[in-house]
């Protein structure tokens, strides 16, 4: 009897079948959602806020705009979206996992953000919005832990309206040979350490650090928004390239 | 932006390489500075109610940056921006000139005097330049609040005789260090002695022109 052969994808650097890789980084996240701001602070030494304020100044985003935050995760982008859209507009907060949006929810109504903000635990390969629903759609380092991207980025270009752009905000590949040097010995000698004494769990920032490698570089990711159908893709390098922010437009 | 390297790499697809974020930090930073002067000068906030959710975009040419200001949910948000899309109200001029409207009453003079270009609702430029020149906050009572009212007050007396001895050492320096250079050390002449000599200046050059204008009436007599 034939068997047809399993689809596989990688988690880091172990190849896994493609079904079981959504709860394997499921697992990771339920895992880290407690301490996952200390540890943000504590790995990029408070850059991660820089980069988000870039995605932010890159968004366009104004009164009215409708704005999906995906793998919102705890909800700094939607924080600031939910100011800057105010009370006409609207921001969802989707994550596949259901221990970062309790921690986002959680943090946000600590804030005192409500009314503008929705909560939704969704799959960005299948996201459930109608067409053209959405002004802005991020996705901020959570890209690289969605099991087939390209389905995703369709999927996001399908809820886009026309005249909207998605930003995606996600570790790359460093410039430099002597940065990329640095940051290799940072990502697996450092942070699962930290990881081990802050969060009391190494393996998950070990996989950090192995998906990070296995995520396409700044060229692909454009390539693969353009054929998503994203027109004027662009991307920017930010600290020398260890994150990138790439853009594209539905018309 | 000496920290920022911008590379082309083709006409469809620019990459800009961000090492240290600085713009991102040092705006962070004069966003938290005004929102905690939005905390102490309560009328402030209702200044800017006026403006809330508009886009002012700032321009600042000597320095090639391009800034977003926004006011919501009764904060301030400032972001570097791409362009002027989508902006309410977008300003161009120099950091000497952006400064100087501090006085909003210079807010249409400076436009006509082409220091500076206002695309969009001008009353938003106004509204922020006039929140802003009456920028009022409370030291005394603020300090109170941490260190009592009576030292406080003392400490606010103390601070503000401070400053107009500061003042007055100035000016005392000024004044010193020019009769020094005037008088003592010869190395600049004084005001009227200025005046006088470009008085002679203006004599010696209406002079001269008188001049020409024979030499030039003899030189077409010669020529006939």
């Amino acid at each position: 009897m034939n068997e047809t052969p399993q689809k596989t994808t990688h988690f880091g650097y172990k190849t896994v079948a493609e079904n079981d890789k959504a709860s394997m980084v499921a697992d990771v996240f339920h895992s880290v959602a407690a301490k996952y701001d200390v540890m943000n602070d504590l790995m990029s030494f408070g850059v991660h806020r820089l980069w988000k304020r870039q995605t932010i100044a890159s968004s366009g985003v104004r009164k009215g705009h409708h704005v999906l935050d995906l793998a919102g995760g705890t909800g700094d982008l939607t924080a600031k979206f939910s100011q800057l859209v105010g009370e006409t507009g609207q921001v969802v907060l989707g994550d596949i996992n259901s221990s970062m949006l309790k921690v986002g929810r959680e943090k946000l109504h600590n804030l005192g953000l409500v009314g503008n903000i929705d909560y939704v635990q969704m799959n960005a390969e299948m996201l459930p919005f109608p067409d053209n629903s959405f002004d802005v759609i991020t996705i901020a380092f959570g890209l690289r832990n969605v099991t087939d991207k390209d389905k995703a980025l369709r999927s996001m270009y399908r809820i886009l309206k026309p005249g909207g752009r998605l930003l995606v905000l996600e570790f790359s590949k460093p410039e430099h040979e002597v940065l990329s040097k640095a940051y290799d010995f940072y990502s697996f000698n450092l942070l699962p350490t930290m990881g081990k004494l802050v969060a009391n769990d190494s393996e998950s920032y070990k996989y950090l650090a192995e998906s990070i490698r296995m995520h396409p570089d700044q060229d692909t990711l454009k390539a693969m928004m353009d054929d998503a159908g994203f027109e004027q893709t662009t991307y920017q390098n930010l600290t020398g390239g260890i994150v990138a922010l790439h853009r594209g437009f539905k018309y | 932006m000496a920290l920022e390297q911008v590379t082309e790499k083709n006409n469809d697809r620019s990459t800009t390489s961000t090492f240290f974020m600085l713009p991102n930090f040092v705006l962070s930073l004069i966003e938290h500075v005004l929102n905690q002067a939005l905390k102490l000068d309560p009328k402030l906030s209702k200044k800017l109610n006026e403006v809330k959710e508009l886009r002012l975009v700032v321009e600042v040419r000597d320095w090639q940056q391009t800034i977003q200001l926004v006011f919501a949910d009764k904060k301030l948000h400032l972001y570097t921006a791409q362009s002027s899309d989508n902006a309410d109200c977008m300003i161009s001029a120099d950091i000497d000139t952006l400064i100087a409207l501090k006085n909003p009453a210079m807010l249409t003079q400076l436009i006509r005097q082409d220091k500076l270009d206002l695309q969009g609702d001008l009353n938003i430029a106004q509204t922020y330049s006039n929140a802003f020149s009456s920028l009022d906050i409370d030291w005394p009572e603020q300090l109170s609040k941490h260190i009592g009212d009576g030292p406080a007050q003392q400490l606010y007396l103390h601070l503000t005789s401070l400053k107009q001895q500061n003042s007055k050492v100035k000016k005392q320096l000024a004044t010193t260090l020019t009769s020094l250079c005037q008088d003592e050390l010869a190395i600049t002449i004084h005001p009227l002695e200025l005046e006088q000599f470009k008085q002679q200046n203006r004599v010696i050059k209406s002079q001269v022109a008188a001049i020409e204008q024979r030499i030039n009436a003899l030189l077409n007599i010669v020529t006939r």
